[in-house]
């Protein structure tokens, strides 16, 4: 029974950081069509920003998470009108993107590095304290990043569906030129999308790095998740991302607990290549190209 | 000798000797204990004003391994102002130049080591290290001719270097060779039964590796050796990286608890979260892990649940006289959070090579096989007690000895350190080997007598 309840405690953990990681970046592909490969560089930031403004500045945690959502919205808004803008008046955006925000990653993470070292930090900002369960030890933190997955999934659900710029993001996504005639400000829209994708990489980034530490390189791995979760989804799909997420994860666990570790990060993999086989547009998607 | 304007660069000190000696601290003359004495003797009168000797150092200063790479580059940077300070090579300074290889592949080391050659013409190569195949790197310094020292602590080295030693004359590693790692562990587990520090509570033993070179050669090499010393390897799990999340590894080894838990994946966030996710429901066994302990920020992040943890190196600075100079040193000149024990590799690496040098007439160019190939033979001849213990090459195959799996006198071969984080407040405690250990070996809070 202890295995068992490890497994799950184990998987809803994995589950909850891919979860976190996922939501920015399938937003921004769902309404922009826009990969962004500078959103584990986000993630690192926002850790980051929470980490100095707490231990340099004295800030309260709640502040600091606020601050870190500031400035890695702000890095969304350089994005967009350092890259996203300029390419989008030319051809083949998606491709040209995807090449770009690789760079901006990059040159976020060597700032990272600059500024605060190569070595481990660990996150000031965390819940102390386990909750026990038979003979498993679950700390409350891991408890606190799914509660923050399920939370930010259902705030992106209301601002998509329930808010007028919920409606000009979801008009856009169907159709930018459309979207455009009826008088959205398209790039207005980009702007917003990007911002909101950048707060939410900051919380994601503060929450993995609150148990798996900050490095200046912490946002490749959670990036690499996430993009299999958002495929195993259907790229844009924000609900459905989270519920694979935490599918993925329960799975992860099983598999490592079943056939070994060294097979868990494969069995994402021929999960992928499944999902694509049996349905290319992903668990979630549909087969039209309608996000949101 | 004419001064010349290019001494003004940072990396070379131009004061003269006589200044350096009175004006200096205390820890600065220690660097004149020992064999550095002897490269200040050779040097005689002449300062290093000469033509400057480019020098090299290709490693990961951006990326996972960086917290290392940054520290091979103060190592160097260290080494090349002191031996400057000591006349350089026969007058002539050094300057050292360095190139980054990211997340070291053959493909990227290569690379950066003929950027070494083909923009600076360095006459050697000093690194820490980098993960790949080992084996690289000695190819470029084959066909340039000039002398390559690192520490890469991998046994394709010996096995390179030995399967053509015409041709790989110049390639040396500082360190022995990683499988050195699993018999000197089966060792020092036989010597805290023997000397009635611990008993095991059954002869399991759960080894976790991770993908990769160093990781797996660590581990194949235990469990080769395990039977000959009655252990039973009742788990052998690979991880994969980065491994934040340990409970279902934690799951089995909870269900079958071994005597003795060896984790030879190195990274010590990942091991800082091993012990976080051990710590509260813990079971009676010894942990060993690889490398990461000996980097401050597995203690900061494991705080006390990483007190009683065992580590051990093959290369580190020694808790001595010589080793504890080094660090005052080291940390007075990069900050009290430097890791001095990353840094005393190139540190070493470049005196060895320096002092050869000296001896041998000079360092060479690319291409001058034949001065370079007197370096190559004084650094095969040579003896070197520096701060990381002795360094001594093993003939034909230019890796260092270890003390005391290969040879069992202390003064011949590099101390195997087996440490133990005994107060996470402080550094770890070195344990063995004699005569080098500090503290005694401390029964782990989880387990009960």
């Amino acid at each position: 029974m202890d295995v068992l309840i490890q497994i799950i405690a184990s998987g809803l953990t994995l589950g909850a950081m891919y979860a976190v990681a996922t939501i920015g970046l399938s937003l921004v592909y769902g309404s922009l069509n826009m990969l962004n490969m500078a959103h584990g560089a986000l993630l690192t930031l926002g850790g980051y920003i929470c980490y100095a403004t707490i231990t340099h500045l004295g800030f309260h945690p709640a502040l600091a998470l606020i601050a870190a959502a500031l400035v890695c919205a702000a890095a969304g808004l350089v994005i967009y009108a350092f890259a996203t803008l300029p390419l989008l008046r030319a051809e083949n955006f998606e491709t040209n993107i995807f090449i770009a925000t690789i760079g901006i990653g990059s040159i976020i993470e060597n700032l990272m590095l600059k500024s605060f070292g190569p070595y481990p930090i660990p996150q000031p900002l965390g819940i102390s304290g386990q909750v026990v369960i038979g003979n498993v030890h679950i700390p409350v933190q891991n408890i606190l990043i799914l509660v923050t997955a399920l939370t930010l999934m259902a705030a992106v659900a209301f601002l998509l569906q329930k808010t007028r710029t919920g409606r000009a993001i979801r008009a856009t996504s169907m159709n930018r030129e459309a979207a455009q005639l009826m008088g959205v400000r398209v790039g207005q829209v980009y702007a917003q999308v990007l911002a909101l994708s950048g707060a939410l990489a900051a919380v994601s980034g503060i929450m993995i790095s609150s148990i798996a530490t900050l490095t200046p390189v912490m946002g490749g791995d959670p990036m690499l998740k996430a993009f299999i979760v958002c495929v195993v989804a259907g790229l844009g799909n924000v609900y459905g991302a989270v519920i694979a997420a935490i599918v993925l994860g329960l799975l992860e666990a099983a598999t490592q607990y079943v056939f070994g570790v060294r097979w868990s990060f494969a069995t994402l993999l021929l999960l992928v290549i499944l999902v694509l086989i049996w349905r290319p547009y992903g668990l979630f998607g549909r087969g039209q190209v309608v996000r949101l | 000798m004419k001064r010349k304007s290019d001494l003004s660069k940072p990396n070379v000190i131009a004061g003269s000797r006589r200044n350096f000696l009175i004006r200096g601290s205390a820890a600065t003359a220690a660097t004149l204990t020992g064999l550095p004495a002897m490269l200040f003797a050779m040097n005689k009168e002449a300062r290093a004003e000469g033509d400057p000797i480019p020098v090299g150092q290709c490693g990961p200063t951006t990326d996972f391994a960086a917290p290392d790479g940054i520290e091979f580059k103060n190592g160097l940077t260290l080494a090349c102002e002191e031996i400057n300070a000591l006349g350089g090579i026969l007058g002539r300074p050094l300057e050292p130049s360095f190139e980054d290889t990211a997340q070291m592949g053959d493909a990227t080391n290569v690379q950066a080591a003929q950027r070494l050659i083909d923009r600076y013409g360095v006459h050697a190569i000093i690194n820490g290290y980098n993960i790949g195949s080992g084996a690289a790197i000695q190819e470029v310094v084959a066909d340039n001719g000039i002398i390559y020292v690192h520490y890469d602590t991998t046994i394709g080295h010996n096995n390179l270097v030995k399967s053509n030693p015409e041709r790989y004359w110049g390639s040396f590693m500082g360190d022995p060779a990683e499988t050195f790692y699993g018999s000197g562990f089966l060792k020092f587990l036989q010597g805290l039964e023997t000397n009635g520090e611990w008993k095991r509570a059954n002869n399991k033993m759960a080894v976790i590796l991770s993908a990769g070179v160093y990781a797996s050669n660590i581990a194949n090499a235990v469990k080769e050796q395990a039977a000959q010393f009655g252990w039973e390897i009742s788990l052998f799990e690979t991880v994969s990286v980065p491994a934040s999340e340990w409970g279902p590894t934690l799951a089995k080894i909870r269900q079958d608890p071994p005597a003795v838990i060896c984790i030879t994946h190195f990274l010590p966030a990942d091991l800082a979260q091993f012990c976080l996710q051990f710590g509260p429901n813990p079971t009676q066994s010894l942990v060993y892990m690889q490398y990461g302990p000996s980097i401050p920020a597995f203690r900061d992040i494991g705080k006390e649940t990483t007190n009683g943890i065992l580590y051990a190196t093959l290369v580190g600075a020694l808790q001595d006289e010589i080793g504890t100079a080094f660090e005052k040193r080291y940390k007075e000149k990069f900050g009290a959070n430097a890791g001095h024990n990353s840094g005393a590799q190139p540190y070493d690496g470049a005196y060895v090579w320096a002092t050869s040098a000296a001896l041998a007439g000079g360092s060479g160019e690319p291409g001058n096989n034949d001065q370079n190939k007197k370096v190559a033979a004084r650094m095969s001849s040579m003896i070197w007690r520096g701060v990381t213990g002795t360094t001594r090459f093993v003939p034909i195959e230019n890796a260092a000895y270890s003390y005391p799996t290969q040879v069992n006198d202390s003064s011949l071969g590099m101390p195997h350190q087996f440490l133990q984080i005994q107060d996470y407040t402080k550094g770890p405690a070195l344990i063995a080997p004699a005569p080098y250990g500090t503290a005694k070996f401390v029964m782990p809070p989880w387990i009960k007598a």
